[in-house]
């Protein structure tokens, strides 16, 4: 499987082109999200005592007096040399602060993406070898419980038994990794653990179902009928494979877990970009939601990107079509 | 193979949650320099900014009363006591204060406090317009004739000046240099008994004990407040020993905690208040025995139990129990007959009653509901409005509700309680409500500088304005705070000032 350097190229654009679409009409909606609200996010943001004089600066300040196209082209233009506005908080830039909070989720997101790899690779292969059997049926009945436990309610579970019971593990705070390692390896313990039974269990079906659809495939069955002994059939044929949807999943799953941990964050108080936008939105502070959410689809948006090229360097078919 | 899998997952987890472990136990938070130990609080959401003049969030000033000094400063009864100031005169014709400031007192920087700050923080707040600029209404001039000596002139005789200029941290004085330079935002520099020392947005803010307090080094090493917003996260982390106190505790738990020998549970009633009004300049609402029957109809007792899980006070007018501007009056006990009664004598028949509440302050709209069920009885069908707390102030100020639920916040002196919401040209009547005799009162109080006298004006001014049912008041919510056996020296407070410049922590 040779790499066609021009056809990777020409994949990459089609990719970056599609990638481009997509975020400008996450733009739209981001912007329409202030135009859309009820009540006026100005008076919102002022409060109950304002005088006039500070109603017309903030929104001049905020750009709400312009027209509506002028105010689009401001705001695209805007997020893309980086500059998102001031928050209606306390008037810091929202880069300033989007950026500020994004390690925290970042590291979060990959522990817990780790966690979830550590269950659902085994537990989907194990499960999809013993197809119909008892142990199957258990690693299927855990995976659907951990589909269906809402995180908040996990979140607590284990904090009522780590931090409670047990005293083992904090129930809140946070670290840098930069800062001290080991430290934010006990924080982050409880939050990635939580993060990470909900996807790793969403995670071994998807990889039960992709290692079963590849035990069926015509090359497997040619490799079992040439008497090649079952552990090759296993490990070269069935589970390589399978590895390039698990890739796919890791990559929608680490989007998803990005963009997604406001409630994990919030129980645990985790000072990420879902917490985030928890206060922004208590707050109404609609130049940091707008940017927050600008920010989870922007990487949404990579990591997709990303998953599709190594996709495709993984697997040459994908490319042609 | 499988069995091997499974069991290194398992082994994979728990080497993490190990090595998680080995960190050590508990939570290293020693600070440079100071002695004691570090008091950790979580509160239930992060400051917008620690300018104390500039914030309006409580979440801020949890913070700021420990950081900032004001001149007077409320005692546990709310009574003003010298804080800043140690002494003050007042002329003859009551209308130069004259305020003689501690002695040795130094900002954080450890820059010393003048009069000339004073001067400065009073005239910011006047000259910049800032939030609390109404507070020196009556204000004509503040001067500073020697380095110890603050003189404030107002317009009239004002009672209420000590508790304007010393009810809240709002007041506090600041620092010139420290405004100049935009450091106030983030890293304040006051006179109070704790400095800022590390403030990470999201996360923490680490306040260092100032050994040249004034008032004496505090005994805490410091304070750290973590923002935690979920309540069961914030009580696990108490029981857990990761925090030793929060205010984030949801009033149903008020009954769990009260049993829990392990924690400390403070519950006290506020000054705060919440009431019904309805629209004086609408029929049938004009008629006070309509606008009474309501107050015979609802009960209290429910509303109560449904927002506050029985932790907050019943009361029939503004001021609770605690404060010594109480009146005594229950004139409103439910009585379904006597409300029947006065409707009939005020020819009401029934009809469609708009109630408005919102969404942002929900204890409105639990209270609505229940209202509604007792208003049905009197044939009056009501519908609950509840729209984001803008749109309900604009409904409100242009008069576009029957009946309106709400509360006040904040309140200290009875000025506060009474004079703009019923006052005939009061700022926030937005109910209508015009007696010339209450007017009179209010005004009255206002200038009367004999404390008992200004209590009569006062007790006299609340019970018509009840009788009448300016205001249908419900009840004064309850200030709830818990935390760990091990901090002595603390207090849950009506006004809702967290102050630990008194607290300890032992074994």
């Amino acid at each position: 499987m040779r790499m066609q350097p021009a056809r990777v190229l020409r994949f990459l654009g089609v990719r970056f082109v599609s990638s481009a679409v997509v975020l400008l009409g996450v733009l739209v909606v981001v912007f329409a999200i202030v135009q859309l609200v009820p009540g006026d996010p100005v008076r919102l943001a002022l409060g109950t005592r304002y005088t006039p004089e500070a109603y017309e600066a903030l929104r001049a300040a905020s750009g709400l007096d312009r027209p509506l196209p002028e105010q689009f082209v401001g705001y695209v233009g805007g997020a893309l040399t980086g500059d998102l506005g001031v928050s209606f908080r306390n008037g810091e830039p929202v880069t300033t602060t989007l950026l500020s909070r994004l390690p925290a989720t970042i590291s979060l997101a990959l522990a817990g993406l780790a966690i979830a790899l550590v269950i659902a690779v085994p537990a989907g292969i194990w499960s999809a070898l013993r197809e119909g059997r008892v142990s199957d049926a258990i690693v299927r009945t855990a995976s659907q419980f951990g589909v269906s436990i809402p995180d908040f309610w996990l979140g607590m579970l284990l904090i009522s038994l780590f931090s409670v019971t047990l005293g083992l593990l904090p129930a809140s705070g946070y670290t840098a990794i930069t800062d001290d390692p080991a430290e934010w390896a006990r924080r982050v313990a409880l939050p990635a653990l939580t993060v990470g039974l909900v996807a790793g269990a969403i995670m071994t079906r998807y990889i039960r179902a992709a290692v079963l659809d590849v035990a069926s495939a015509g090359f497997v069955r040619t490799a079992v009928s040439k008497g090649l002994p079952r552990r090759v059939v296993t490990f070269r044929h069935i589970v390589r494979n399978a590895l390039v949807p698990v890739l796919t999943i890791a990559g929608i799953q680490l989007a998803t877990i990005l963009g997604g941990v406001i409630v994990v964050e919030v129980v645990f108080a985790w000072p990420g970009l879902g917490r985030l936008v928890y206060d922004a939105v208590a707050a109404r502070d609609y130049p940091l939601i707008q940017g927050a959410v600008l920010l989870i689809a922007v990487m949404f948006l990579l990591v997709n990107l990303l998953v599709d090229v190594l996709y495709a360097v993984i697997d040459p078919r994908i490319r042609v079509s | 193979m499988g069995k091997r899998v499974i069991s290194g997952a398992a082994l994979a987890v728990a080497a993490l949650l190990v090595a998680g472990c080995s960190a050590g136990e508990g939570v290293d938070l020693d600070s440079s320099g100071a002695e004691g130990e570090v008091l950790v609080a979580a509160i239930g959401g992060e400051p917008d900014q620690l300018d104390p003049q500039k914030t309006t969030s409580y979440f801020a000033f949890e913070v700021l009363e420990n950081v900032f000094g004001t001149l007077v400063e409320p005692d546990e009864n709310l009574e003003m006591q010298p804080a800043l100031a140690e002494s003050w005169e007042v002329s003859d014709d009551q209308l130069e204060w004259t305020f003689t400031l501690h002695d040795g007192v130094t900002f954080h920087d450890g820059s010393e406090f003048t009069s000339a700050d004073v001067v400065y923080s009073y005239d910011r707040i006047i000259d910049e317009e800032l939030s609390n600029a109404w507070k020196f209404a009556a204000v004509t001039d503040v001067t500073a004739p020697d380095d110890q000596t603050v003189v404030i002139t107002v317009a009239q005789p004002t009672p209420n000046l000590l508790s304007n200029l010393g009810g809240f941290k709002g007041m506090a004085i600041v620092q010139e240099d420290n405004v100049a330079s935009g450091d106030i935002t983030t890293a304040p520099v006051g006179t109070g008994p704790f400095s800022v020392e590390e403030y990470v947005s999201g996360d923490h803010i680490t306040l260092t004990a100032n050994a040249d307090y004034w008032g004496g080094a505090p005994e805490l090493g410091g304070v750290e407040y973590r923002f935690i917003s979920e309540p069961a996260t914030a009580l696990a982390a108490l029981r857990g020993g990761e925090i030793q106190w929060t205010d984030v505790v949801p009033p149903q738990q008020v009954g769990e905690l009260e049993t829990d020998e392990a924690l400390e549970l403070g519950v006290t009633p506020s000054s705060d208040y919440w009431y019904l009004a309805l629209n004086q300049a609408r029929e049938p609402w004009s008629d006070v025995r309509v606008r009474q029957a309501i107050a015979y109809a609802i009960d209290r007792d429910a509303i109560v139990q449904a927002v506050s899980y029985g932790t907050a006070e019943l009361n029939q007018l503004a001021i609770p129990e605690q404060s010594v501007w109480h009146t005594a009056y229950d004139t409103y006990a439910t009585d379904m007959d006597t409300a029947q009664q006065l409707m009939q004598d005020a020819g009401f028949t029934g009809g469609t009653l708009d109630l408005l509440a919102t969404s942002d302050y929900p204890e409105t709209v639990t209270a609505a509901q229940i209202i509604a069920a007792n208003l049905e009885p009197l044939g009056i069908e009501v519908s609950i409005r509840q729209p984001d707390f803008s749109t309900w102030l604009d409904e409100q100020n242009s008069g576009n509700f029957d009946m309106l639920m709400m509360g006040w916040l904040g309140n200290i002196d009875p000025d506060d309680f009474y004079y703009s919401q019923h006052h005939s040209t009061g700022a926030s009547n937005a109910q209508k409500y015009a007696n010339p005799e209450v007017d009179q009162l209010l005004d009255a109080g206002r200038v009367e500088t004999d404390t008992e006298a200004r209590k009569d004006l006062y007790a006299q001014a609340a019970t018509i304005i009840a009788d009448e049912a300016s205001y249908i008041y419900l009840y004064n919510p309850s200030v709830i705070q818990t935390w760990s056996p091990s901090v002595t020296g603390y207090e849950a407070r009506a006004d809702r000032a967290i102050r630990f410049r008194d607290a300890a922590l032992g074994d």
